[in-house]
């Protein structure tokens, strides 16, 4: 199985925003939306008075989209993407929230998130298409498993580097080669209140239920051995024992008076 | 014999604890990860059945199917069913139920002779037509109805592409208030089972949600305000014209 890594060396990125109407096109993104992007920041030092650090889903190891989702229509796959299955994607956008790269949006043809997947729902088997159309051939994708790659190529003899947002705690497999800025991004909310409820409450749900069950269990058992019914029984049987005893012994002493009269 | 039950709300019972366990199931089946209350291999276990679209679309069939069937139920059997038992479930006696709850608690864990041990007096509080614990599912059964209905109509058709869908931090409550609703009754669906189909004197109540009859003894013994009822309006007197008369 392959695993798929993008490299990026940005300091090659000219802006030209060619990967981004290439994505949309392909992928058929709505218009205003993008999959991809590219961060400016001013630097007086470079020859246009910026850097430019393209971008995209980043395929987390362990992303927190994925951990938000909570019908799993959003998984990582054994070929390193993060992929999105529509059909079960409810659109309540706890993955949106959730990514602190703000790499996915709410496709408001499909009402599901939507995403970079290396063009694989488009184009299975080809290059993404901001690969494939970057004029400085600043991105760089493949099978960071085969030695022959150009991709592997590059992770082995470049510095890698992963931008991460602060105290996020993502961990990115897609890497910008030897420099990039920025290398650290701005912390961000990525929490849905609401959803992250969910969890607690299903931990209450595994303990009551499983404290109820085992009680009821328990209950079931203690009245198949010792019927709760049959210690109602012993005191009135002993009562009527004791009701009979006595109405005898007052026949009996009657009888004697009666006999001593 | 005396009739407790009509067919029509012994046919929405049985539609209703089928369509909820399999909802129930399909549904905590669908959640991942954290939220997952059961394990992964529940979640493998019906997605390998429905497979992972499958079972949402089964999910949400089955829903549509319930609510529409409950839907005309209520319509059609307002008078007969539905007025009834909501009259009946919502008539409360405070501390009597509570202690019903308490001592019927305790009858069933402890027993009656650990029970008076303890300085409480096992005896059950006379019920009525539905005993407290009865009462108190149902209510319960109802409120998380309306909320499983409402957030899943909304999740279910106000979502995704419709026209008219709505917002996502809509949609996250939506999600949290159906499990809230679906956790509520996944803890108290089991404790209904036991007390109606396992505990001990039970069988009459539940061969009465097959036959829609219950002996006239099980009502004086376990429901002495309901046969006080019926005693006043002279019914318990002639059974034969119970039996011809649903809904009573």
């Amino acid at each position: 199985m392959a695993h798929y890594i993008m490299a990026i060396d940005s300091e090659r990125c000219m802006n030209c925003k060619a990967c981004i109407i290439a994505c949309q096109q392909r992928n058929h993104v709505p218009y205003g939306l993008a999959r991809n992007w590219i961060r400016e920041t001013a630097c007086s030092t470079a020859p246009a008075g910026f850097r430019f650090q393209p971008g995209t889903c980043m395929h987390c190891d362990d992303p927190s989209c994925v951990r938000a989702c909570p019908t799993a229509a959003t998984w990582k796959d054994s070929d390193g993407s993060v992929k999105i299955d529509v059909s079960r994607c409810i659109g309540c956008g706890s993955c949106i929230k959730a990514c602190p790269y703000h790499a996915r949006f709410l496709n408001p043809q499909s009402g599901t998130a939507d995403k970079c997947d290396y063009c694989q729902g488009s184009t299975p088997g080809e290059v993404p298409a901001c690969v494939a159309v970057c004029p400085t051939h600043c991105r760089i994708f493949g099978d960071a498993d085969d030695p022959g790659s150009e991709v592997a190529g590059v992770l082995a003899t470049r510095k890698p580097i992963h931008v991460i947002p602060k105290n996020s705690g993502a961990r990115p497999t897609l890497t910008y080669l030897d420099a990039t800025t920025p290398e650290i991004l701005p912390e961000g909310p990525t929490e849905s209140r609401p959803v992250e409820a969910m969890r607690p409450m299903a931990k209450a749900v595994t303990w009551i239920g499983g404290l109820v069950l085992a009680a009821l269990g328990g209950t079931f058992v203690r009245q198949l051995l010792w019927p709760s019914a049959r210690e109602e029984e012993e005191p009135a049987a002993n009562a009527a024992g004791h009701r009979a005893s006595n109405r005898a012994r007052e026949e009996g002493t009657a009888e004697d008076h009666r006999g001593q009269s | 014999m005396i009739r407790r039950h009509t067919q029509s709300a012994i046919f929405m019972h049985w539609f209703n604890a089928f369509c909820w366990i399999f909802l129930l199931f399909s549904g905590f089946a669908l959640l991942s990860g954290d939220m997952q209350p059961i394990d992964q291999w529940w979640q493998d276990l019906w997605q390998g059945i429905f497979g992972q679209r499958g079972l949402l679309v089964a999910h949400l069939a089955v829903g549509t199917i319930w609510c529409l069937v409950y839907a005309l139920y209520i319509v059609f059997c307002a008078r007969s069913d539905v007025l009834p038992f909501l009259r009946e479930i919502t008539r409360f006696q405070g501390k009597s139920d509570l202690a019903w709850c308490v001592r019927k608690g305790l009858w069933l864990v402890l027993g009656p002779r650990r029970t008076r041990r303890l300085g409480i007096n096992p005896v059950l509080p006379p019920q009525g037509f539905y005993n407290a614990g009865q009462k108190m599912v149902a209510v319960m059964a109802v409120l998380s109805s309306l909320g499983l209905v409402a957030t899943g109509i909304l999740m279910g058709y106000f979502s995704g592409d419709a026209a008219w869908a709505v917002s996502q931090t809509v949609l996250q409550w939506c999600l949290v208030l159906h499990f809230a609703c679906a956790a509520l009754m996944a803890i108290l669906l089991p404790i209904h089972i036991y007390m109606a189909a396992l505990a001990p004197g039970e069988g009459p109540a539940l061969r009465s949600m097959l036959t829609g009859m219950v002996p006239l003894e099980h009502v004086r013994e376990h429901n002495p305000l309901w046969y006080a009822e019926l005693k006043a309006s002279g019914r318990p007197e002639s059974p034969v014209r119970d039996v011809s008369q649903p809904g009573q």
